[in-house]
Formats: structure tokens, sequence, C-alpha cells
């Protein structure tokens, strides 16, 4: 366990060095949420209104805290760098040490988002204040409950993500793969709520990961309530196993069938 | 003491093979061929603990693919490896604990961290107490003499420096094999000689057992008292330095400046390798035709001047490699 929390801060060091990268990364961030604020604000003709449940106030802080998530702990260079790691063989130069290279890359992962989810968090949040105000019903009280579901959700989104770049032992290529996955997230969870979606649509999202990923965890900080956190906890309990063990699997299938060559 | 055991090994790659042109891009598609790679062709040998071996050959011989075998990074399609008791394909991680690998063309250092911070990341990775490593990095900077930059980011490092460095994260758990594939690629003659003599100096002081594959010549005659030559995944020839020199020493080159033409054609134990004008290069077989013979061949009076040298030990090599025989 020690080794992986060394490789967790070691990962921290090594990102601090691309602070300016995460801070230039703010402006497609803020200019989506500037466009979803004055969207919902010109649907929004009368303020005290609620939409499918949701009020203005509650739908601009689903926007910016869904892209919080999606933008603070997306993380494309571990990402095609194990596809290309497997492509080019170079994974055969990460896998001779003494760990389980899964999990180094899980943990190398969570230390490259960590800092940069808690600065687009920052930003977030203080951009919601100054636009919107304080999130509506929301009680600090269910401030650990809220991180746990946040945690479970990136893991969930990591060994996914994993998975589907563990795909180039067979494929070519996993980007095509992973564009889609990313725009599934994007347009069924983080720009609309699942209610805002057609009634037969919805159980269909809500089974899906988007559910325990982003729709979820949000809707637990913009109207916590005891059966949707009990909901989301069963479903992420799924998820994280099933999604751990689809990615121990395909590793432990396709770790047979590296190729080097030359040298 | 054996250190690594390899019998019967062999490992065969599948390779996608695909027809010229647009058409045989989409029949690839539809109907893809494949076709049989031997990297590596049922080789056997041992290597003792200490010793220092190049396992060399040409570009595609086999040799990585025998490394990464060894060091269980892939699996054989037959045969048996040991190494240090432990079966790589079964026990990597284990393994992983006792030996070390520099793959000169691959970093394992983190290139914006220091030096001194990759080596407490590897020395975390190997489960090494904190206070053990810093003894070890202590010596080991002393060794490697990384003083002046063990706090510099590993990106603003020279070549050589790196490779001494990447040297070190390889040591910082001392292992009792290092797998060394072209560690001295690329770098200048004096970072070279340095980083033999650093070798040769750990192996000396630790006993660690060295398993080098090099293009390097100077790496594998100062370095190695063996040497296995592999080509198209066979071995063809397992040897020590000495006798493959004194094998292969019998032969010396003859370079001739003449002030008149001198004909060697016909001469049995001479072979003319170079005529320019009144210049010559020789090869003289010592077991047909000693040089003392040789030389009555030529007029002293006649000769402007002359030097008589060894076949350089990469002659010796890329002979063999052509050759592609068996000696053992």
């Amino acid at each position: 366990m020690k080794k992986y929390i060394f490789i967790f801060k070691t990962t921290i060091m090594d990102s601090l060095q691309y602070i300016m990268n995460i801070i230039l990364g703010f402006v497609t961030y803020i200019l989506i949420i500037f466009i979803f604020l004055n969207l919902w604000q010109y649907i929004y003709t009368d303020p005290e209104k609620l939409i499918n449940g949701y009020s203005l106030q509650q739908m601009i802080w689903y926007v910016i805290l869904t892209e919080t998530i999606w933008f603070g702990t997306r993380n494309g260079a571990i990402i095609s760098q194990i596809s290309n790691d497997i492509k080019s063989g170079a994974i055969a130069y990460v896998i001779n040490k003494p760990y389980h290279y899964v999990i180094y890359m899980i943990v190398r992962n969570l230390g490259e988002i960590a800092i940069k989810f808690f600065l687009y968090l920052c930003a977030g949040l203080t951009l919601g204040y100054i636009w919107v105000g304080r999130i509506p019903e929301f009680n600090p009280i269910y401030i650990p409950l809220i991180i746990m579901i946040l945690i479970s959700a990136t893991l969930i989104n990591n060994f996914l993500t994993m998975s589907i770049s563990l795909l180039s032992f067979w494929i070519e290529d996993a980007a095509p793969f992973h564009w889609i996955y990313v725009k599934i997230l994007l347009i069924l969870g983080i720009l609309f709520p699942v209610e805002m979606f057609p009634v037969w649509a919805q159980p269909i999202i809500r089974s899906s990961p988007i559910y325990v990923i982003t729709y979820g965890p949000v809707k637990l900080i913009i109207s916590f309530s005891r059966e949707i956190f009990t909901s989301v906890l069963l479903a992420q309990v799924i998820y994280l196993l099933g999604s751990f063990l689809l990615l121990m699997g395909l590793y432990q299938k396709g770790v047979k069938k590296i190729n080097v060559n030359g040298g | 003491m054996v250190a690594i055991n390899v019998k019967n090994l062999t490992k065969k790659y599948r390779v996608k093979v695909k027809e010229k042109g647009l058409t045989g891009s989409m029949k690839s598609i539809i109907h893809p061929k494949y076709k049989e790679i031997t990297a590596v062709d049922n080789i056997s040998f041992s290597v003792k603990k200490g010793e220092i071996i190049a396992f060399i050959g040409p570009n595609g011989a086999g040799k990585s693919t025998t490394i990464k075998m060894l060091t269980g990074i892939l699996y054989p399609d037959k045969g048996d490896i040991s190494v240090l008791d432990i079966s790589p394909t079964q026990r990597r991680k284990k393994l992983a604990y006792k030996i070390g690998t520099v793959f000169g063309q691959k970093e394992q250092l983190w290139t914006h961290l220091t030096p001194y911070d990759n080596f407490k990341f590897f020395g975390a990775i190997y489960d090494i107490a904190d206070s053990d490593v810093e003894k070890q990095i202590e010596k080991l900077t002393a060794i490697f003499e990384l003083d002046d930059f063990i706090n510099t980011p590993v990106r603003n490092l020279s070549l050589g420096q790196r490779i001494r460095c990447e040297i070190v994260a390889s040591l910082i758990h001392e292992p009792e094999i290092l797998f060394l594939d072209e560690p001295t690629i690329g770098l200048d003659p004096v970072v070279k000689e340095n980083i033999r003599t650093l070798i040769k100096q750990m192996n000396k002081e630790y006993g660690t057992t060295v398993f080098l594959t090099s293009h390097d010549v100077g790496d594998i005659e100062k370095l190695c008292k063996r040497i296995i030559i592999v080509n198209h995944g066979m071995i063809v020839m397992d040897d020590s330095m000495n006798n493959l020199k004194y094998n292969y020493l019998n032969k010396k080159i003859v370079e001739i400046k003449l002030k008149e033409a001198v004909d060697f054609s016909g001469d049995d134990g001479i072979t003319v390798l170079k005529s320019k004008s009144n210049n010559l290069k020789l090869e003289v077989d010592t077991c047909k035709k000693s040089i003392s013979d040789a030389m009555k061949l030529i007029d002293a009076d006649n000769i402007i001047d002359i030097n008589i040298s060894n076949v350089p030990l990469e002659n010796i090599i890329t002979d063999i490699y052509k050759e592609g025989r068996h000696i053992n």
C-alpha cells in the first residue's frame, strides 16, 4: 500500500509542473458555463418557476458541478498513454516493476487529477456563487458523504476509460471508443439533468454509468435526500465492482498478447 | 551458482501481412492474413552468478525478446526459464525485486522530477525502508558521481548524466542481476568509458551479474568475459572472449605502402583485401603462412611503411553474423 501512496504523491509532484496548462483549460470551462448560464436564464422567463423539478439556481449549479467533474477528472494524457504504450510495446518497460500495472495506472490517474479537480472545484464554486448565489438546500453536514460519492464516481469513470484504453490489445486504435464514451457522457450526463430527457430515455440513462458518474453525485449536492443517496450508493457499488472486474479481466487477458518488436 | 538457466526457449510472433495498395488494405480488413515469425528459436544457455555476459546479435536477432522473456515481460511459447530459481512468467513480481533493467532507448525516470526524487520513488516501489534508501542513494551517488546534478530535474540533464541516473535507479534495490539493453547508445566515447568503468566497479564490489546487449563492440570487449551471439533467433556462438579472440586472432591485417607493386594473388594464406596503386591491405592467415614468411615475399627495400594489426573484434563479430555458424 505504501508504494501506491508514494506513486500518488510522486504523480502530484509531477503534475504540479502543469499548473499553467490546467489554468489555461479554464477558458473553455468558463465559456461553456457562461453559455449555459445565459441559455437557462433565457429559458427560465420566471426565475421562481420550476422546470422538471429544477429551479434556475439548481439548474445552473447542476451544469457548473457536472462541468467541474468532467473537466476536473478527465485525463487524456494517461488514457492515451495506456493505448500508446500497448501499441508501441512500451508497456513492457512499465510492467517489469514490483507493482500491479493496473493499480499503478489508477493511482497515477488519481494523482494527476487530484490537483486539477481541486482547482476546477474552487473555480466552479466561486463562479457559481458570483453568478447565482449559494447552492440552494445545501447542508454542509452531507459533505463527507458527497466526497465519498464523488471519489467513487471518479474511480468508476477511471475504470471505464482505462478499460477502453486496454482494448488496444485487440484493436488498432481505441480513440474512437473514447470519443463515443466522452460524447455520450457530455450530452446525456453533463449539459442537462436526466429529467430533461424524454420519459422513455430516462430509465436507460439512470441505469447507465452516467447516473453514478455525473448525475447522481451532482443531484446529491443540489438536493440531497436519503433515497437518492441510497440509490446512488448502491448503483456505485455495483458499477465499481463491475468496472473493476472488467478492467482487471481485460488486463489479464491482454497482457499475454504483448508483442514487443524491435531492439 | 547459476543465476540464469534457459532451456529450449522459443518465442513466435504473429505478424499481419498486407498486400500492396488500397485493394490490399481492403482485403486485409475482410480476410486478414498473418505470418508467423520465430523471434527466438529453441535456445539454451546458462549464466553464472557474478558473470558479465554479452548477448549480442544483429537487429531482429531476438536479443531483446530474450531479455523480455527473462524479465517476465513476454511469455515464451516453449521452453523453461529460471532466473535466480524463479520462473519469470509465473512470479514476475517476485523476480522484479531481485533484478534491475536499463533499456538505453527507454526512459524510466520521471523527467520533471530530480534524480533524488526519482530514486526515492524507486526505493518506495521496491519496498525499501526510507533510511536504507537514503544510504543507498548516498552510496550510489558517490560511485556514479551524481553530486553535481542530483537535485536538477531529469529533463535538464545531458544524455550521459541521464543514463547514469537510469542505472542508479535500477540499482537502488541492490539487484542480483542487471539487464542492460544498449546502455551506452548515443553516448560520447568519454561517457561510454565512464559508464563501463562504473558497471565493472559495481560487478566487482557487489558481485552483480550483468546481462548486456549492445551493438557497441567497446562495451563487449571492455566489460564481458563471455559472449553469446544470436542470429535469426538461434545461438550461433557461446564462448569466452579469450577463446573468441584466440580462434580469430590467427588472422592479421597487414597494411603496406610499397615503392613498387607486388603481386600476391595465388599465395596461399594471403588475401588481398584492398589494393590501390602501391598501397595494399592484406589479411594473413597465420595458420597457413607465418608473418615472417609473408614478409619474405616483399623486398625490404621496397617497403615505405608497414602496419601489422589484429582483426578488429567488430569485424570478427560481423563475420560470425554473416556466417551464422555454430561454434558450440
